[in-house]
């Protein structure tokens, strides 16, 4: 079964401001965007990195923000520049947080990808499972980030860390993933994601 | 080395490469998925970690049956998975992919959550008996005797088994954990996959005696057990199992077993439900040489903690009635369960089941369908009844009036 994953994260939200109160939710990016001031440094002014080493945020799943900070807090997941940045955040913080990224409009990336790797990343991403979990489209749904789009070192970086079993992984699922990964294979999906949604 | 640089590099070796690397192997959940459903986008659902407030959900959409009432409790306890009561009324609540054990305590009228426990090895495990609190991380089981009286310093603990994790197994590697009325803690060891043959101390239910810390095997043919207790009439245990997935919706049934001995053998990987012989395990087998369900729980619902009922708040019939938390189901592409369920039993047979908290499934065929997950069932002294959500990390409580 393959369905529409932006209708269906449309028809989720709905869902979500229906239940939730889009006061509430507001309310909560609100002060999540006040909390968020001091990542605009590395992250971008609106959550769009520019930086090829640093993740964008920007229309990230919300669960998969805090997800990641409750990881740096709780030292599952080791950054010099992160760990101290999470360490006095509240979980209601993260929640905040990552409420004000998902507001955020993602920027169109800047990457170009190479058009062999244009052509070879999708069927990749389906030979290793990348599009089971982060969706059809890999534009990231609940924990799971969006990975289209994303900074292209950022995710060398991640790859190559859950291949060497030394990114923190909560149920294991990228650890196993990532085992099989190539070097060439990680060039070439590198390539395709950081481009991918390029206009 | 500039991107294009990078680029060309990568596509000059990439049709090669994908001709000749060996495809990723699956997370353990997704392993048996058939050839015919490589397709599908169904997957497990992931906690919110940093939790989620009671404010922002709809708790008032509880439904329980008339003259109950449903209530959040706590709130603020990430990844609230195992519930044990302490003698002097404190309640513990574990974690299952986090490291931590929480305790809810009244301080001065107020309900206040405190860490207790931290750094552990995915401790999902937990029983209280006799001033001991018992958790059961993956590997180990460990004793805080006298915790209640040293909650801020409750010190290393005292391993009771150890090695219990021999092969670092990928999947199911949590346990719960229960103290039997013969003074044994039995505790469960999950299928390391979906459907795989197990080794000599996998999907099986175990027990140690905490004084001597010799391991026996009890049940075997134990695909998952996640919630077990003794029914206090027969003194039989009963235990809830989830099936394996991919088989379709409705096949297999989750189940509720009863072993009346040691010994039992109930099925995995060879027969599933009772009556259904797994396509690739059971080819050679019969179904009539394990100990079949007492209950089918339905496809992919996923039971977890179960208790009996032996409070004395909720009416009579309630009595010795058996409570189910639900957590499922993800592998079925229209969802169902995310409730407690009441089984009613006589001896070692079911009457009857039906839904006693449900409202947390919203949308059936959306993604997250639900938005809470029952996991465990603590009944208190006063006769009420706790249960955990770990999804949104809060537990609520259920209790009866005659009004």
């Amino acid at each position: 079964m393959i369905f529409n994953s932006a209708a269906r994260n449309a028809a989720a939200l709905a869902v979500a401001f229906f239940f939730f109160g889009a006061d509430a939710r507001a309310a909560d990016a609100e002060a999540g965007r006040a909390k968020a001031q001091v990542c605009a440094a590395c992250h971008g002014n609106d959550g769009n990195s520019t930086d090829p080493a640093v993740p964008s945020l920007a229309g990230q799943p919300a669960q998969a923000i805090a997800t990641q900070l409750f990881q740096f807090r709780e030292g599952n997941r080791q950054n010099p520049l992160m760990t101290p940045m999470a360490a006095n955040l509240s979980n209601a913080d993260m929640n905040n947080i990552a409420d004000y990224f998902a507001s955020l409009k993602a920027a169109p990336p800047k990457h170009r990808t190479a058009p062999a790797n244009a052509e070879l990343g999708p069927q990749l991403a389906k030979k290793f499972n990348c599009t089971q979990c982060h969706g059809p489209a890999l534009m990231g749904q609940q924990q799971m980030p969006r990975l289209a789009g994303q900074q292209p070192e950022y995710l060398r970086a991640q790859l190559k860390g859950f291949k060497a079993s030394t990114r923190s992984d909560l149920d294991g699922n990228m650890t196993s993933a990532a085992q099989a990964l190539t070097e060439k294979d990680i060039d070439v999906l590198v390539d395709y994601l950081a481009g991918l949604g390029a206009q | 080395m500039n991107q294009l640089a990078v680029a060309a590099i990568a596509a000059a070796f990439a049709v090669p490469v994908l001709a000749q690397a060996p495809a990723s192997p699956p997370p353990a959940w997704q392993q048996g998925k058939p050839s015919s459903m490589q397709e599908s986008t169904l997957h497990p659902f992931a906690p919110h970690m940093t939790g989620r407030s009671a404010k922002e959900l709809p708790v008032n959409t509880l439904k329980v049956p008339a003259g109950f009432k449903v209530e959040v409790w706590a709130e603020g306890i990430p990844e609230a998975r195992s519930l044990a009561l302490g003698d002097n009324g404190t309640v513990f609540v574990s974690n299952r992919i986090s490291k931590n054990v929480y305790a809810v305590v009244d301080s001065g009228g107020k309900r206040e959550v405190k860490q207790v426990l931290k750094g552990l090895n995915a401790p999902n495990g937990l029983t209280f008996s006799k001033g001991t609190l018992y958790v059961a991380e993956r590997d180990k089981i460990t004793a805080f005797e006298g915790i209640e009286g040293k909650l801020d310093n409750p010190g290393e603990g005292k391993v009771v088994a150890q090695n219990l994790d021999p092969d670092k197994q990928p999947g199911h590697f949590w346990k719960y954990l229960a103290m039997g009325p013969d003074g044994k803690l039995y505790f469960n060891h999950g299928s390391p996959q979906n459907i795989t043959m197990p080794t000599y101390i996998q999907a099986a239910i175990l027990r140690v005696d905490p004084k001597t810390g010799v391991v026996e095997n009890f049940a075997q043919g134990v695909r998952n057990s996640v919630g077990f207790d003794w029914n206090p009439k027969t003194k039989h245990l009963w235990f809830t199992e989830h099936g394996r997935d991919w088989l379709g919706d409705d096949s297999p049934s989750d189940e509720l077993n009863v072993a009346p001995r040691a010994g039992l053998h109930f099925g995995f990987p060879y027969c599933h439900q009772g009556d259904t012989l797994d396509p690739e395990y059971g080819k050679q087998r019969s179904c009539k040489e394990f100990t079949p369900p007492a209950l089918k729980l339905g496809g992919h619902i996923a039971p977890l903690g179960m208790k009996f009922y032996n409070g004395k708040m909720f009416p009579a019939e309630y009595q010795g009635n058996i409570l189910i938390a639900q957590h499922g189901s993800w592998n079925r592409t229209v969802k169902q369960g995310y409730n407690v369920l009441r089984v009613v039993v006589d001896g070692d047979k079911v009457v009857k089941s039906e839904p006693f908290v449900t409202g947390f499934l919203q949308d059936e065929k959306a993604d997250p369908p639900m938005w809470g997950r029952p996991v465990d069932i603590l009944v208190m002294k006063d006769g009420s009844v706790l249960f955990s959500d770990d999804y949104n990390g809060i537990v609520y409580r259920v209790s009866y009036s005659k009004k």
